[in-house]
């Protein structure tokens, strides 16, 4: 396995950094400018820009597409008008009435916040340890958190569903409840590598000052670090939520055949086996699913970067 | 790691000897839960899954001891080995787009462009959407009444019905365009922190010796951004060999049509979960976990020594 230095931790450490400048990251190097070429520059920038707007827009077109399609009848579905004649929300009481989406939603909320709490308590807590207090075998454990990084879920998937039928030394059957699926989502690697990064950028005054005040470790995590770091926090907080609510594969295999503890994507995927070409239905469904994580990507984009790069060593 | 500074006089050291001990123990109790779960949930079932793989292991538990017949009866499993190409393949066309697509993205919003904030989010957004949903739009855009066929249908002028997903000669390469697509954005987010980490007086430089900009990026950008390349192509290579999601949603589970979407994941999944052939899954699940190993290792031989520098 290799050491914490041979693995690809470059972006990581810039996502690291660019959270701690906390601003807009600096501008690449443009063009030189070339007198006398003013005008066939000009030119050249409209080209791109236009093939730029091109490119995005076929980015946006299935989404917008997915919106209209979810306020139309079905046999408007099948006809290419941009815009339904008559939009209305019949396909989400549809979809809401042929299946419980109601509680797929509260579901998917349900497990992302419990997932997205504990993750940021453990994986602050341990990052905080990582970064600032010293203890034999640190080090050590440090590799060993990142050497989960190279386990692929699917090596996970046979041992860890017999451990949930039969949970060692408890033995209780975890399959198909939510505690299943928490257990096993406690905390990740990634977050903790985040957050022990983050810590080793906030200067040591401020724990001195407060270890002067006669604070503990834990009320100096609690109180003073923690506050400083804000940017980490909320990256790993979008990371983690965006992951919970997108997983399919940990849902699917704890909670088939149980559809009261269905989540959106489980949902998703039983309604259009159910229903093959109900689109607007489908695509109800899918916007349901969508408009969250758009909305959180809309108003944190910046902590959305971050997170992202830091998750990349995960794949 | 440790450098105390020697400057204590004895009782100070008394005090802080007690205060180190205190200050490990609670290091220990603030890492314990995660490292509990780190051992339980990852570092025992990896090496449980060695040792289930040497085992005939059924619903009810262990059958018998068969060593390596697992890894041998795979050798000669048709769908295996179906499940094997298809993901090659996969991974060798979505690699490369992924890398180029990210790549050039990454180049072009890290310009000192207007509405560059605006371009970077759209690119960026497919990749937020879960999988599942996603592949429900792209189900519904590529099936035989959707708006692709009606695109070349109209620029064609004959009436053009492929049911994309639905035909064996065009459903793996439907979730190839559909995962270029939705993960190129974060290709390029990879891409632009690589970008960003390089100086820019490199470029003052080459500004200064005439270098044009095709010739700037070749000569200076591509070889700089060595360290983004090996993150970068892991990542991708990682991602592209656990396909899983898309398939399983449009073949619901079968990997069909006619095993044209089998990969390797999915067959996994088939075995352990409606087969219950858990010793025969988890012989699957070691030799993905080889390939990925022995790919990152390559990898790195690659790209990886630049990273020093």
């Amino acid at each position: 396995m290799a050491d914490a230095r041979d693995l690809p931790s470059v972006p990581p450490v810039v996502a690291a950094e660019q959270l701690a400048a906390e601003g807009e990251v600096a501008i690449g190097a443009g063009p030189a400018g070339i007198p006398g070429q003013e005008r066939s520059e000009r030119v050249r920038r409209v080209i791109v820009y236009v093939l730029l707007f091109l490119v995005a827009l076929l980015f946006f077109v299935p989404f917008f597409w997915s919106v209209t399609t979810s306020l139309k009848t079905l046999p408007e579905s099948v006809g290419f008008d941009l815009l339904p004649d008559n939009p209305s929300i019949r396909a989400y009481r549809s979809a809401l009435s042929a299946y419980d989406f109601n509680r797929y939603f509260l579901n998917s909320v349900f497990l992302a916040a419990v997932v997205t709490t504990s993750t940021l308590f453990l994986a602050s807590l341990g990052g905080y340890a990582f970064a600032r207090l010293k203890f034999p075998g640190r080090e050590f454990l440090f590799l060993l958190v990142l050497g989960t990084l190279m386990i692929p879920n699917e090596l996970r998937l046979v041992p860890i569903y017999q451990m949930l039928i039969d949970l060692p030394v408890l033995h209780v059957n975890l399959l198909g409840t939510y505690q299943g699926y928490f257990v096993i989502n406690l905390v990740t690697a990634t977050s903790l590598f985040l957050m022990r990064q983050y810590f080793l950028t906030i200067p040591k005054d401020y724990e001195e000052a407060a270890k002067l005040d006669g604070a503990g470790y834990f009320k100096t995590y609690w109180r003073v670090m923690l506050p400083l770091a804000g940017p980490a926090l909320a990256a790993v907080t979008i990371l983690t939520f965006q992951g919970t609510w997108n997983d399919f594969f940990w849902p699917l295999i704890i909670f088939l055949g149980d559809e009261t503890k269905y989540t959106l994507p489980l949902g998703i995927f039983q309604f259009r086996t159910q229903f093959y070409t109900q689109w607007p239905e489908l695509m109800a469904a899918s916007v349901i699913a969508i408009v969250p994580i758009a909305l959180i990507y809309v108003f944190f984009q910046r902590y959305f970067v971050a997170g992202v790069t830091a998750a990349g060593v995960k794949g | 790691m440790a450098t105390v500074a020697k400057t204590h006089s004895a009782a100070h050291r008394a005090t802080l000897g007690r205060e180190s001990v205190r200050e490990a123990l609670v290091g220990y109790a603030f890492v314990a839960l995660p490292i509990a779960s780190f051992l339980i949930f990852f570092m025992y079932p990896l090496a449980n899954a060695f040792y289930i793989s040497y085992f005939d292991w059924g619903a009810l538990g262990k059958i018998e001891s068969v060593g390596l017949g697992n890894y041998r009866d795979l050798l000669d499993d048709f769908l295996f080995g179906k499940a094997l190409r298809n993901t090659l393949y996969y991974a060798a066309v979505v690699v490369p787009a992924q890398i180029a697509l990210g790549l050039g993205l990454a180049v072009i919003v890290n310009q000192a462009l207007r509405f560059r904030t605006f371009f970077r989010a759209a690119f960026y957004f497919p990749s937020i959407a879960g999988s599942i949903a996603i592949t429900a739009v792209a189900a519904y855009i590529l099936s035989a009444d959707g708006l692709l066929n009606a695109g070349i249908s109209a620029i064609s002028g004959d009436e053009y019905n492929r049911p994309w997903f639905g035909q064996s000669d065009t459903a793996l390469e439907s979730i190839m365009a559909l995962n270029i697509w939705t993960t190129s954005g974060t290709m390029m987010l990879f891409y632009l922190a690589s970008l960003q980490s390089i100086p820019t007086d490199v470029y003052e430089a080459a500004a200064i010796d005439g270098a044009g900009p095709w010739r700037t990026f070749w000569k200076i950008t591509f070889p700089l951004l060595k360290p983004g390349h090996f993150f970068v192509a892991v990542v991708s290579v990682i991602g592209a060999l656990q396909v899983f999601d898309q398939a399983f949603f449009i073949s619901a589970g079968s990997g069909g049509p006619n095993y044209s979407t089998m990969t390797i994941v999915l067959y996994l999944y088939n075995t352990a979960i409606e087969g219950a052939r858990f010793g025969y899954a988890s012989a699957i699940g070691i030799i993905l976990f080889a390939i990925i190993f022995t790919l990152t290792l390559i990898q790195r031989l690659l790209f990886g020594r630049a990273e020093v520098a």
